[in-house]
């Protein structure tokens, strides 16, 4: 039990203001969370209360992060084909303005991707310049590492900013697990950017088909207990085990039904690599796997273009052509996957590389590792046909010879929380240790702040699991001595659960027992004031 | 920090095992049994004397590379992984789990390399130095299949190619922090001047950049020899080798106290890798009760360990390169110049499930969660002889004792109480203790249900 010696020399604190503080005192503030409603039931439950019909609206978003590993030439991707200098210093591999595909006056797309080009000029796709971060380091490890767990980069950090994200979903993970995994990564591999404190937040395979038949393959014999060691290095790596086993086993077969109620794709995705991973992620998504974030890699550092990057006699042709030309192809498909199945609005997507490269070519038709480069975001609600940031400045560079930071890629992460996802400014600050909204560009149709629901977004600072199945813990910011109180309501409007909150220490916890799975509102109670939340049972 | 004092006490049947692990791809109890009483000094020094048959090359290696197609190329890497899991199945070297320390350090993939010819010089020479890792820092240079993959070999004067030189310093010597961009850009400059003749790379003084170059604080006319000299120079490159040999040998996250501790021993021993391993062998610190299991298997230790302990070296190896593809570590294909991650990376909820699938099906004489048996490259079926492994061990004929024995041999930290009666219950399967016959039929399926409860369990991928 804390003491309240504070409150009682402070007045104002017991003082019952509204009834919310700000989240400065440390809160994550939790307003949008992963359920699947159609516009019918948003209609009929949130009557005439706007507020409520937006949140509601905005509940299911899904963001698909695609990493060109190895370092992506951004010069040659979005090619400054006005500035002499970018010719002057690659007479090999520049590639022809006459060649590019027009963006504007000054820049053009690398001729192999016609994909990226239409989604660009139906206003889908963003360029964002000049992406780095502060003392940018060239090595493609430490680079990814500084990418995925979004710190500083002379800090090394252990939890990715995706991870850190996904445990405000589901603070009690992976000992509560949600009915649906929250991330998913097509590949074998577990990226970094998905680590949370605890351990993976998502799930990876490669194939549903065949990650049910490896969990559900095992013979009859039972299962040996775990032995209870977490104190020796022994005791922790068979408990990162278990977790991982567990979430396997329960979300092979959710994985499993999501594929198989997809069906056929309506479009023919490339027979690429990433072609057929976003193949997976849209017949996941079609299916109805309510995953937040799908994750996508090349498989080695094939971005990593020192040498024969473009043909020798054909500037346009090669290695960094057919990268490109396989993800601009791979993500037109997806995206006209997605507006063929009604999903497109729910859906974005982002590129990242763990630095550009040098604007010198080298002595072997290629390009060593340089620093600032371009990102994209793609999606119907992405504001997009534009380009974020001024073209790349030749003249000005570092003291190596390479090019300055436009943005921190923290500031595009901040537009993917802020925006896209809706989180709480003073939680996206905490995910990202450090304030970049006011940086972030605008990259995404946010209806979360549109609406400006400041006060519902700031009330609620966890609420998990979420999908819940017995119960749901709420953490709310009121504060101390209010009587609050918490009350479920299904889609029809009827009340199905209520509790009070705990005044001392803000939370509150709703038995779920006997409730069918499906999206309910959440809703805090505090003298007249309301604010609202939803989450979803599953079961 | 770590007690790197000579630890003199005998090797217990545990101890035995324990440093089997670690040092050998085959932790068999008869290897371990026979080390069983000696003291850690006299084991370790068995271990690194007993005399290692020859390896010779493919005769296609000896010959010009003429390499014109894919198809080529891909049976040869397939002839490749073959000769080279040949080897490890039928050696309980500790060079060859060395050898993967140099190969995971000094990587080169094959895809990338594309000359299988030069992969298997590579691997020799990664073979023949294995206990220095001087003479593999200066090898490494002009090593063929190094220079393809890391541009050495297209790398010019004037316009040198940093690619080598950048993850010189990053990964194969000192590691991010203890060099500068500059130090890359002017050792990139001191690196030309290589190419590729026929199966070796050759250096042409002609066509090195021998201008005045600064690295690492030393200003000359540098050439390559100086800058691996003067990078085996430095304190963090005893630190960076410590800490590889620490995270291979003994701990996944060694302290720097211990990271200091082992590279000084590296310093005074000139790099000599057998001196350093001994002492660090033969130490309290690694003997450590508290650091058994620590160490997440790779799919090489995993898949020759089990086929090694269950007596099944002959199982195709083929099949065996397929299994580790499928847990992410493709022979000779790394996926990125860092190597294989290693440790809680090779541990997703995609490969941890094929791990146990891959160890159940083995035990059955079966492949990978599937019903198609198990065979040697020639296609005979190969089962495991599981009674066999059982009558090895102590008290075979005790339901109770076997159940521990099994589980000593198998596992690298003991078994609890409640572990054990859940294991003696999937044995007898329904029967009682005192039916358990180790020489009747029915013991067969039995003891296959005790193994493979064993190798489902998370402890059976700690070593």
């Amino acid at each position: 039990m804390k003491t309240s010696s504070n409150n009682e020399q402070n007045p104002n604190r017991m003082h019952r203001r509204s009834f919310l503080r700000t989240a400065a005192g440390g809160g994550m503030a939790v307003a949008t969370l992963p359920t699947l409603i159609d516009s019918f039931s948003i209609q009929a439950l949130a009557g005439g209360d706007p507020r409520l019909h937006q949140l509601l609206e905005d509940q299911d978003r899904v963001l698909v992060l695609i990493q060109m590993a190895g370092g992506n030439d951004g010069l040659n991707t979005v090619v400054p084909h006005s500035d002499p200098l970018y010719y002057e210093r690659r007479p090999t591999i520049a590639i022809p303005k006459s060649k590019t595909l027009r963006i504007n006056d000054t820049l053009g797309w690398h001729p192999a991707m016609t994909g990226f080009r239409s989604l660009y000029d139906e206003g889908k796709l963003a360029i964002v310049q000049g992406v780095t971060y502060p003392n940018p380091d060239r090595s493609h490890f430490r680079g990814t590492d500084i990418w995925l767990t979004a710190t500083d980069a002379d800090v090394m950090g252990s939890t990715g900013w995706v991870g850190r994200y996904l445990q405000t979903l589901a603070p009690s993970y992976p000992t509560e697990l949600p009915a649906h995994p929250l991330a998913v990564q097509i590949g074998n591999a577990t990226s970094l950017g998905l680590l949370g404190s605890a351990g993976p937040m998502g799930i990876s395979f490669r194939d549903p088909d065949e990650f049910y038949r490896l969990v559900n393959g095992g013979g009859g014999a039972g299962e040996v207990p775990s032995s209870d060691q977490s104190d020796t290095p022994a005791g922790r790596e068979v408990m990162f085990m278990r977790n991982i086993a567990r979430s396997a086993d329960v979300y092979a077969s959710v994985v499993k039904d999501a594929n198989d109620k997809s069906g056929t794709p309506s479009v023919t995705f490339p027979t690429t690599d990433i072609g057929a991973k976003l193949k997976v992620v849209s017949q996941l998504i079609s299916g109805g796997l309510r995953s937040r974030i799908f994750l996508i890699s090349w498989a080695n550092n094939n971005f990593d273009t020192h040498a024969s990057q473009t043909s020798t006699d054909d500037a346009t042709l090669g290695t960094h052509a057919n990268l490109l030309r396989e993800l601009s192809d791979a993500v037109q498909a997806f995206m006209q996957e997605m507006k063929n199945r009604g999903q497109d609005q729910r859906v974005a997507g982002m590129t990242f590389s763990e630095f550009g490269r040098r604007v010198y070519e080298n002595g072997s038709v290629g390009t060593d590792h340089g620093t600032a480069a371009p990102l994209f975001a793609f999606g119907a609600q992405v504001n997009g046909g534009k380009v974020y940031g001024a073209n790349p400045d030749l003249v000005n560079l570092d003291p190596i010879g390479d090019m300055l930071m436009q943005y921190d890629y923290r500031d595009v992460y901040s537009s993917v929380l802020l925006q896209w996802f809706g989180v709480a400014a003073s939680a996206a600050q905490q995910l990202l240790y450090r304030d970049f909204s006011s940086r972030a560009p605008g990259l995404f149709r946010s209806k979360p702040t549109s609406v400006d629901d400041t006060a519902s977004r700031e009330a609620f600072i966890s609420v998990g699991p979420n999908p819940a199945t017995d119960f749901v813990v709420v953490r709310v910011n009121v504060d101390q001595h209010a009587d609050a109180h918490l009350v479920l309501t299904d889609l029809r409007g009827g009340p199905k659960a209520t509790t009070p909150v705990d005044s001392w220490t803000g939370v509150g916890r709703l038995d779920l027992q006997g409730l069918p799975s499906g999206t309910y509102i959440l809703s805090l109670h505090v003298g007249r004031a309301i604010a609202h939340t939803t989450i979803q049972i599953a079961r | 920090m770590a007690d790197l004092r000579q630890r003199s006490a005998v090797l217990t049947l545990e101890d035995a095992l324990h440093l089997l692990r670690r040092t050998t791809l085959h932790p068999t109890y008869a290897r371990a049994a026979a080390l069983v009483g000696k003291t850690p000094a006299a084991a370790v020094t068995a271990l690194f004397d007993a005399p290692e048959a020859p390896f010779p090359s493919p005769s296609w290696a000896s010959q010009t590379p003429n390499i014109t197609n894919f198809n080529d190329a891909y049976r040869l890497w397939v002839e490749l992984q073959v000769w080279w899991l040949d080897r490890v199945m039928a050696s309980p070297s500790p060079r060859e789990r060395l050898i993967m320390l140099w190969h995971n350090t000094f990587t080169s993939d094959y895809l990338n390399v594309y000359i299988a010819h030069w992969m298997v010089g590579q691997h020799q020479m990664l073979r023949a130095n294995a206990y220095s890792y001087a003479d593999i820092a200066s090898k490494i240079v002009g090593d063929a299949a190094m220079l393809r993959y890391l541009n050495g070999d297209q790398s010019v004067k004037g316009r040198a190619n940093e690619n080598f030189a950048r993850e010189w310093f990053e990964l194969f010597s000192l590691g991010v922090g203890n060099y500068t961009e500059r130090d890359v850009l002017e050792a990139a400059r001191a690196f030309t001047g290589w190419r590729i003749t026929g199966l070796t790379g050759s250096y042409n003084r002609q066509l090195a950049d021998l201008g005045e170059k600064t690295i690492l604080g030393q200003t000359g006319n540098w050439e390559w020899q100086d800058v691996i000299r003067i990078t085996l120079e430095q304190p963090a490159c005893n630190r960076f080798v410590a800490r590889k040999l620490l995270r291979n040998y003994v701990e996944p996250d060694p302290s720097p106290e211990s990271i200091d501790a082992v590279g000084a021993l590296l310093k005074t021993a000139n790099y000599n890798i057998r001196t350093v391993l001994t002492a660090l062998l033969t130490s309290e610190y690694f003997f450590d009760a508290k650091l058994r299991g620590a160490l997440i298997k790779s799919p090489l230790e995993l898949v020759v360990g089990l086929s090694s302990m269950l007596g099944a070296t002959s199982v195709s190896r083929v099949y065996t390169g397929q299994v580790m593809a499928r847990l992410t570590q493709e022979p000779f294909y790394p996926p990125t110049v860092e190597g294989w991650k290693g440790h809680h990376a090779w541990i997703t909820s995609s490969t941890f499930p094929q791990r146990q699938r891959f160890g159940e099906s083995f035990v059955d004489g079966r492949q990978i969660g599937s019903s198609s048996k198990l065979t040697d490259d020639a296609g005979k079926a190969v089962v495991p002889d599981v009674i066999a492994f059982l009558k090895q061990l102590p008290d075979a004929n005790d339901a109770e004792k076997i159940v521990t024995n099994v589980a000593a041999v198998l596992l690298p930290m003991p078994i609890t109480k409640q572990q054990h009666e859940v294991l003696l219950e999937i044995m007898l399967a329904g029967a009682q203790k005192y039916e358990w016959d180790v020489n009747a039929p029915s013991a067969v399926q039995r003891a296959r249900f005790l193994i493979q409860a064993i190798v489902r369990m998370p402890e059976f991928q700690l070593m």
